[in-house]
């Protein structure tokens, strides 16, 4: 009798303990106790990521345009620095974004690489800008030039850019594809003087459970 | 038989010891949403939260809170674009030994497309139509993996505004004007009309929710109470407008057809009874053998296979097949739109909400005073049956 129960404990204790492991999943949970807060360089995928625009993405593809207008004729060889407005960037992906960031680094970018071969008008100030000036003409503050003289600059280029996607989604996954594209309009003749694109294509799949 | 007893005692108390999880935190619940709400977010299970954010900003939209609403939303829809990959709990989810309600939630793809659909009023709100075309399009891909494929993707209303916000915005929108006539099911969809300033959103009636049903509660299924509310009228001046219904949500909470957690749950649920029969017949059989054998060792056997069948048992009883019935209960029946010119000033709108014999439901009337005040962007307005009433926007 008591070699039986000898023999069966050996049984009864490995059930129990391939019970506790297949039952119970926590043993296999990654990063329990969370994972504290990492620093990123803003160009490197995180552990956190998704098919959208991510951060990776901007500082890519913004490298990748500054660079690009910095060689076109109309900067490198023109005798005056030309004049620069940004019109805000058309979204058609399926991921909202804030539109303005592209064309905020493209420009700090430029102005950091190129300073001076380059004017950037600050357009979206311009309420502010007008308040002032008109503040300097009725005396109620200082002004070192002549306040009556019209100085706002006009554009002599357009910095714009389309971002457009293309999305599927199967049993297999999810992709995302994004085209980044983005031109310099002459102001005077509406000729595309510059255009340059990046693509970002992207896959991932969720859980089972999602799905 | 003492010490046969020790090990089985000391078997089952692992096998739950080892289940056994850290205790979930519970929120008191008030009754209110837009106290509830923001208390369970904060204190409540992380993997609720989604949930009870969706919840929170549709109450808040209800209330005119729009800034509640995009907060909310925003942070809601942070994780349902960033579900890829390995998710702990999600995994859990699918174990034998843990209920789908496990992971965390994002919602049935009615439940996701509908919260896109609403980031992208309050985003054309805003004055970013682009953006609103943006959540418009992933709403539409949310319902994209449907079983069959006539399903997928036919949500009317935001193929519909994608067009016109296309077209707004100097584009050509025909395409997705004929995706959404196509998907539109007998309604005849307006024309654009590029002069109309101001866009109103409206929904009205109660939506879907879901239930288990199954011998382990392991099949999704969805119900609606049928709607007292099947369609509207928009009042302006002298205009009076007939608003159809443009989407029937519980209609899309419907066709999504078979997910596959529902194989994995059926999986759990064909173990759960195939481990509890298997126990019975153990347990019987082996209590049989020891009780009417004269034989020693038969009679220890017949313990054996006894105690094998309870160990069987225990494990049918730990399987939880049941499904995840864990639903953004708020969501309205129907959606529906109108666009019409107002020119720059103060107008007062009447949306009336009518039963399906015509007749107005007078305690959900409700009145808007619009002021606008620019003609460089559209005005939004979001007008629901269960919406406060008077709004001034």
């Amino acid at each position: 009798m008591k070699s039986l129960l000898t023999k069966l404990t050996i049984p009864i204790c490995t059930a129990a303990v391939l019970a506790l492991a297949s039952g119970c999943a926590s043993s296999g949970i990654r990063n329990p106790s969370g994972v504290p807060v990492t620093h990123m360089n803003a160009d490197e995928q995180g552990f956190v990521a998704s098919t959208g625009v991510e951060s990776q993405d901007l500082v890519m593809v913004t490298d990748k345009m500054a660079r690009s207008i910095l060689g076109i004729p109309q900067v490198a060889n023109a005798p005056t620095p030309p004049t620069i407005v940004l019109d805000p960037v058309d979204n058609q992906t399926r991921f909202p974004i804030n539109k303005e960031i592209f064309l905020t680094r493209i420009r700090a970018q430029l102005n950091i690489k190129a300073s001076g071969k380059l004017i950037f008008l600050a357009r979206a100030q311009m309420d502010t800008l007008e308040k002032e000036r008109n503040r300097k003409r009725e005396g109620q503050v200082t002004a070192s030039s002549d306040p009556t003289v019209q100085e706002f600059k006009g554009a002599d280029y357009f910095l714009t850019g389309t971002l457009q996607g293309m999305s599927t989604r199967t049993k297999a996954g999810t992709s995302d594809y994004i085209l980044y594209n983005f031109h310099l309009i002459d102001a005077r003749t509406s000729a595309i003087v510059w255009e340059d694109m990046a693509e970002i294509k992207k896959q991932g799949l969720e859980d089972a459970a999602y799905r | 038989m003492k010490s046969l007893w020790q090990p089985t005692l000391l078997a089952v108390c692992l096998t739950f010891a080892g289940c056994a999880t850290t205790k979930q935190p519970t929120v008191a619940l008030t009754g209110d949403i837009m106290v509830d709400a923001p208390n369970a977010i904060a204190n409540g299970p992380p993997r609720d939260r989604v949930l009870w954010e969706y919840r929170l900003a549709l109450a808040a939209m209800r209330q005119g809170k729009f800034d509640v609403a995009k907060q909310n939303l925003d942070d809601a829809l942070l994780t349902l674009g960033g579900i890829y990959g390995k998710d702990a709990d999600a995994k859990k989810a699918r174990s034998y030994f843990h209920a789908e309600a496990r992971k965390t939630f994002i919602g049935e793809p009615y439940e996701r497309s509908m919260a896109y659909i609403y980031r992208g009023i309050i985003y054309w709100m805003d004055g970013e139509p682009d953006n609103a075309r943006a959540c418009f399009r992933s709403a539409e891909f949310e319902d994209s993996d449907a079983e069959q494929h006539q399903y997928a993707g036919d949500w009317v209303l935001p193929e519909y505004l994608d067009g016109l916000i296309t077209k707004k915005l100097g584009g050509d929108g025909s395409d997705a004007f004929k995706r959404a006539q196509a998907d539109s099911r007998g309604v005849r969809l307006p024309p654009y009309n590029l002069k109309a300033n101001v866009i109103f959103f409206i929904e009205f009636g109660p939506g879907p929710t879901k239930f288990a049903t199954g011998q382990y509660k392991e099949e999704l299924r969805f119900s609606t109470t049928p709607s007292p509310v099947t369609s509207a009228e928009l009042k302006v001046g002298s205009l009076q407008i007939p608003i159809a219904p443009t989407d029937d949500v519980d209609f899309q909470a419907n066709t999504r057809g078979g997910r596959v957690m529902d194989h994995i749950l059926g999986k759990k649920a064909v173990f759960k009874s195939a481990t509890d029969t298997a126990g019975n017949v153990a347990l019987i059989g082996g209590l049989t053998t020891a009780a009417v054998s004269n034989n020693r060792t038969a009679q220890e056997v017949g313990l054996g296979i006894a105690l094998a069948g309870l160990i069987s048992k225990v494990v049918s009883a730990a399987t939880i097949p049941a499904a995840d019935t864990r639903s953004w209960e708020s969501l309205p029946r129907y959606l529906s739109f109108a666009s019409i010119p107002l020119a720059l000033g103060q107008h007062v709108v009447t949306v009336q909400f009518l039963d399906a014999s015509g007749r107005v439901a007078a305690n959900l009337t409700k009145t808007i005073t619009l002021n606008i005040t620019t003609t460089d962007r559209d005005k939004v307005v979001f007008v629901s049956d269960t919406s406060i009433t008077p709004q001034t926007l």
